[in-house]
């Protein structure tokens, strides 16, 4: 699975909407997810991939795409380590 | 008063409160784990001015919503230092809703992280204060038992963890350890701005009868008082420092002048 793929099936599963709903221009909004839904999408994202997404880059995203492409580079940081 | 080689672990130490006592206690001389969630950089910062005290403080990440995390957390504090002596429930989080917006998602995210985690933090600290006795002492909040706007969840948490400080106080006793509780009204800090619109200023906050809001510092002076042997004698309770705020009555303002 791509982490893309990943990363979706964990919104789709803390806001409880079908997965192919969620597209990389969706908002948080759109997918129905609250600020308490984005907290705990956050912490899952970070233990699937050992990763720490700050607060304040975690703010900045605008819409799942956002969200994926932040997780991507910080994971291929993660593997270049 | 003095806590020289004491080692104190103060949960949600990056900010707010919790920083204030986790400085409070190391300027009395503990060494002090300080444990954040979601701001690293702040965590680091407290554990850098904890360390121009002139004692140790080592930064623990964990989310003490989540059980596991209180283990490894422990197991990490056993492992390096094996033993505790003082445990500050701090760290807190909460959904501002009214009661008929609470589900169970946002009922279950608070009360796991106000409340089931002191028992969690207390059961694991007892254990590391085995021997020795301890002090524990858990952050409350007014809003346990003063109806606030959007603190439903919140103050219901809060409520149970007074109740688990008296429960505590009494089981733990034969262990030497004094547990209590302190509650604070409304505080300066970030968190506020969480709860209340930017309305909300140091201008127009609430002001207490004692003329002006209440710091971190004032709060972190009474948790120090708790964890220290003068303090011995009280147990089960829940300080309040709210400058009076919680029994002052409205009525004054409308008394007739003589």
């Amino acid at each position: 699975m791509t982490v893309e793929e990943q990363v979706r099936e964990i919104v789709a599963k803390i806001t409880h909407v079908d997965k192919s709903i969620i597209t990389r221009q969706s908002t948080f909004k759109e997918i129905k997810a609250d600020s308490l839904d984005v907290v705990q999408a956050l912490v899952a994202v970070e233990e699937t991939f050992g990763i720490e997404i700050p607060d304040e880059d975690a703010q900045k995203f605008q819409n799942f795409g956002d969200f994926v492409s932040y997780v991507e580079s910080r994971v291929a940081q993660v593997e270049k380590v | 008063m003095s806590l020289e080689g004491k080692l104190a672990l103060v949960t949600g130490a990056g900010r707010g409160i919790g920083r204030a006592i986790a400085l409070k206690l190391a300027s009395q001389g503990a060494d002090i784990v300080v444990n954040f969630f979601r701001r690293r950089e702040t965590a680091e910062q407290t554990a850098k001015d904890i360390q121009a005290l002139g004692v140790k403080a080592e930064v623990i990440r964990a989310n003490v919503g989540d059980p596991a995390k209180i283990d490894e957390m422990f197991d990490i504090i056993g492992n390096k230092f094996g033993r505790l002596d003082i445990l500050i429930n701090n760290a807190a989080s909460g959904v501002g809703r009214p009661v008929m917006d609470i589900d169970v998602k946002a009922w279950e995210w608070t009360m796991d992280i106000n409340a089931r985690a002191c028992l969690l933090c207390a059961q694991r600290a007892a254990k590391l204060m085995e021997g020795r006795g301890g002090k524990i002492v858990s952050l409350s909040s007014l809003g346990s038992f003063l109806v606030w706007p959007a603190y439903a969840i919140v103050g219901v948490s809060k409520a149970a963890l007074e109740a688990l400080t008296r429960y505590l106080a009494i089981e733990l006793a034969p262990r030497g350890i004094c547990v209590n509780a302190v509650a604070a009204s409304f505080v300066d800090t970030e968190a506020l701005k969480f709860y209340f619109n930017e309305a909300l200023n140091k201008d127009n906050m609430p002001v207490t009868p004692a003329g002006r809001i209440v710091t971190t510092e004032d709060v972190a002076n009474v948790v120090a008082f708790l964890c220290n042997e003068e303090a011995f004698m009280i147990r089960g309770q829940t300080i309040i420092v709210d400058g009076g705020f919680s029994v002052y009555s409205p009525l004054f303002s409308l008394r007739k002048k003589d």
